[in-house]
């Protein structure tokens, strides 16, 4: 047999899997090269770095929303510090959806029976697919791995390589994790999105006890139960400790190997969770496009707000320790103050933590967007609009579901802010901050709006607009909290369109304009989609 | 323009690709309407452009007299579609689906409809995740046979149907004519098409290359034509309306467009001992149409 054709599924999954390991690894070089001169260029004195480490190092509420900051007045360690803490989040999910894309995506669609056809086993399959997971992670590794230690070249950042290596694979490492737990979480579901829910449950989990862990110091022994508490403790730049590799390269194998016997101890297109499949007539939302949608989309979205809501209680909860920790620090009000905020305190801290949220908001959005092109692409919509069933009012409907989740998702973030805060006896306003949460949605509508539009005209650019869109605000966000970036550049950012509330008041009327612009958009997109082929 | 389904100058391109070139068909009401043609031939083209899903290039579309580019809604509380890859919401279970159709069809006889279920032997019970191919193509047809909509748009609507369940199709497509319903039936199941159709139209490439009374192309067709001679069989090569002449011992094979005249005339003289002449079936037809010999009737 010819090489390729023993190993075609190798072939087929690994030229996807390196193409994104490029890409990616290409972003997340560029998002610690830009941290770290961002950092040189902000603090440039001794004294201003060692102000704000001392701010930053002793505060519990800054250490539980991005984890432990250790040599903040270095420019290695606060690289590290702030891309461990958040880049290493979107590895994680980049490599859930991954794993469970490749090992169930190719399965709900009915290619993987084609695959299993062939000269293979549902083992064998599964290890060629796993290797070819593990090919796209050791191209966004090295590829991260280059862009690094070209960009520390600079005299500015100047990182020694050992550390700068370790740096990498830290902030790569849960994505090497997720791809791992996808692929099991795969053979558990007997759908992509079943595997994606308790993919995300097991990373919401994890950064919940990473969360608990860094708040408290008495408690740090919780970061050995969370894969995102591993990664910190391979504290690059700051007493290195490789070893805790091992560990992480081991749970990943592990789950592989889970993944390879599960994969063959059950049937192509089930899970090994059984689930039920008759059940009695349940007519709830089946009497209109309208109902459908709602009812389809129903479990992500409860699973969103209750994410957001957790979320919004976790900032509440932190805001006035971390408030304490930074009031007087001109460093750190100056970032504040660079974003658009005037007031300090808990607001303050709740006016840039929020700012996250709104990014999930918009990212939520984006998935709407996706979901159109899916159904269509699914050919749901040749179902449907055989119907007597209007494209115009089905379009505007999920227009409104999605803006209506924008809307209510920054409400149940407000609100949830607020129970966190009042439970600390944190004097601070139920109004201000439901108005604040509100103040969350004007991006993720005008993503809503954009997405429509570009629907309307060529479907299949529709998920990558939105999510391409959601992402470059947020990596433009980080640039800006950190160095006085060209406000041409930052214009192109929905999120600095978004005034800093509580820390500041909301801003409606750039708010209306961004809503505006939206339903402009969106009118225009389903003209358009009234008119085009499916 | 008169008749249940009436095209004139349908045409869609896509790109350069003409998928549908200059269509007019009319289907009266009631009839049962074959439509026939190879893969790519527009079968389906047509079937999108008369639901309104595709946009024409030009040329008009109309289904009981509404024009359904136009006005694709109204046209569809008046028509049914089954497709042939029938394409369901996974986590609903057949019996919400068919629900979900009928709410949304507006209208449902729900007695057919469980008539339909226990006469296609469907479990309604289990998710679409969990049915076959075939038990998927149940659902959506049950769910167009139910509305009792006055046309009947059915896109090679037995994919995946084993042979009973082929008949109780043919038996419900029976049923709908009884009644009046007017049914477009899109298949390569020719046997399927002989049997239920009174007319038939067959296309090629984009092109309408024959439509009429099959009774009447059967009789405008080659005949197929076997005599045993008594003698070795002269050659017919140049005889008026001969074709495909084959020769075994003293049996010649061939077939004859027009008249059969010529051809008894040079027989004769060998002496003929049997002859057995046959219309074309539809296979052979359409096969006619699809060989690399140019079509005859066009």
């Amino acid at each position: 047999m010819p090489r390729e054709a023993r190993h075609a599924v190798l072939w087929m999954a690994g030229r996807r899997t390196l193409r994104a390991g490029v890409v990616w690894g290409l972003g997340f070089g560029v998002l610690v090269a830009t941290t770290a001169a961002g950092y040189a260029g902000a603090f440039p004195t001794l004294e201003s770095r060692q102000k704000l480490a001392t701010s930053f190092s002793s505060n519990p509420g800054i250490a539980a929303l991005i984890g432990p900051a250790r040599r903040l007045d270095t420019v290695a360690g606060f690289t590290a510090w702030r891309t461990i803490g958040i880049v290493s989040i979107v590895g994680a999910v980049w490599g859930l959806f991954w794993g469970t894309r490749a090992l169930r995506g190719e399965e709900d669609a009915g290619r993987w029976e084609l695959v299993l056809a062939g000269p293979t086993t549902r083992g064998r399959a599964t290890g060629e697919t796993l290797t070819a997971l593990l090919l796209g992670w050791v191209a966004l590794l090295v590829v991260t791995i280059v862009c690094v230690v070209a960009s520390s070249r600079s005299t500015a950042i100047s990182f020694d390589a050992g550390n700068a290596v370790l740096l990498c694979c830290a902030i790569t490492a849960t994505a090497l994790l997720f791809m791992a737990i996808g692929a099991a979480a795969a053979q558990l579901a007997s759908t992509r999105r079943q595997a994606n829910a308790i993919g995300g449950g097991v990373l919401g989990a994890s950064y919940l006890v990473r969360m608990v862990a860094d708040a408290d110091s008495r408690l740090s022994w919780l970061r050995w139960a969370s894969p995102l508490g591993w990664i910190e403790e391979l504290r690059p730049f700051a007493g290195a400790r490789p070893i805790v590799l091992v560990l992480i390269a081991a749970v990943a194998v592990a789950l592989g190997v889970v993944a390879i016997r599960l994969a063959d101890a059950r049937d192509c297109g089930s899970g090994s969770l059984r689930v039920a499949d008759s059940r009695a007539l349940d007519r709830r939302g089946l009497q209109s496009p309208f109902g459908l949608s709602l009812r389809l989309l129903r479990p992500t979205m409860v699973a969103w707000f209750a994410s957001l809501s957790v979320a919004g209680v976790i900032f509440g909860l932190v805001a006035q320790s971390a408030a304490e920790g930074i009031s007087g620090n001109t460093v750190v009000e100056d970032s504040i103050a660079r974003i658009g905020g005037r007031r300090g305190g808990a607001q303050a801290y709740l006016g840039l933590t929020l700012v996250i949220a709104a990014a999930l908001i918009a990212f939520v959005v984006a998935s709407h967007i996706s979901a159109l092109r899916a159904e269509e692409d699914e050919g749901h919509l040749d179902t449907l609009f055989a119907q007597p069933v209007s494209r115009t009012r089905w379009l505007v409907g999920r227009a409104v579901i999605a803006a209506g989740v924008a809307v209510l998702a920054g409400v149940t973030t407000g609100v949830g802010a607020w129970l966190g805060a009042a439970s600390q006896h944190t004097r601070l306003d139920f109004a201000t901050l439901v108005a604040a949460g509100l103040n969350l949605a004007p991006p993720a509508l005008f993503v809503v709006g954009v997405g429509v539009l570009v629907h309307g005209f060529h479907p299949r650019w529709a998920p990558t607009v939105a999510y391409t869109l959601v992402a470059w605000s947020f990596v433009i966000e980080l640039v800006a909290s950190v160095i006085n970036a060209n406000h041409w550049l930052l214009d192109t950012s929905l999120l600095y369109h978004l005034a800093p509330a509580p820390a500041t008041d909301p801003r409606w009327s750039s708010a209306a304009a961004l809503v505006g612009l939206g339903v402009a958009a969106a009118v225009v997109g389903v003209v358009r989609f009234e008119h085009r082929d499916l | 323009m008169a008749g249940a389904i009436v095209t004139r100058g349908l045409t869609k391109h896509y790109g350069r690709v003409a998928a549908l070139d200059d269509l007019d068909l009319t289907v009266e009401p009631g009839e049962v309407f074959g439509y026939l043609g190879p893969n790519g031939a527009g079968k389906t083209t047509t079937i999108r452009l008369l639901l309104g899903i595709a946009r024409a290039t030009h040329g008009r579309a109309e289904v009981l007299g509404i024009d359904c580019q136009a006005d694709p809604v109204e046209a569809h509380r008046r028509l049914a579609y089954v497709p042939g890859e029938a394409s369901l919401w996974p986590q609903l279970t057949g019996q919400e689906t068919l629900h979900l159709l009928g709410r949304l069809h507006g209208s449902c006889d729900e007695a057919y409809r469980r008539t339909l279920v226990e006469r296609f032997d469907l479990d309604a019970s289990k998710k679409v995740r969990t049915y076959s191919k075939g038990n998927r193509q149940k659902v959506v047809l049950i769910g167009a046979l139910m509305t009792r909509a006055e046309v009947l748009l059915l896109d090679e609507p037995t994919s995946g149907l084993d042979p009973l369940m082929e008949q109780t199709f043919r038996e419900c497509v029976r049923d709908a004519h009884d009644r009046g319903q007017t049914v477009f039936l899109s298949s390569h199941i020719l046997g399927e098409v002989e049997a239920l159709c009174e007319r038939v139209a067959i296309l090629r490439a984009g092109k309408l290359v024959e439509v009429g009374r099959l009774a009447d192309m059967r009789h405008l067709a080659a005949l197929s034509i076997e005599a045993q001679l008594q003698g070795p069989p002269p050659d017919v090569a140049h005889v008026d309306g001969v074709i495909d002449a084959v020769v075994d011992g003293n049996t010649l094979r061939c077939r004859v467009t027009g008249s059969i005249d010529p051809l008894l005339r040079a027989l004769a003289p060998v002496g003929v001992r049997r002859l057995i002449s046959r219309e074309p079936s539809l296979e052979e037809l359409f096969l006619a149409h699809y060989g690399t010999e140019p079509a005859h009737a066009a």
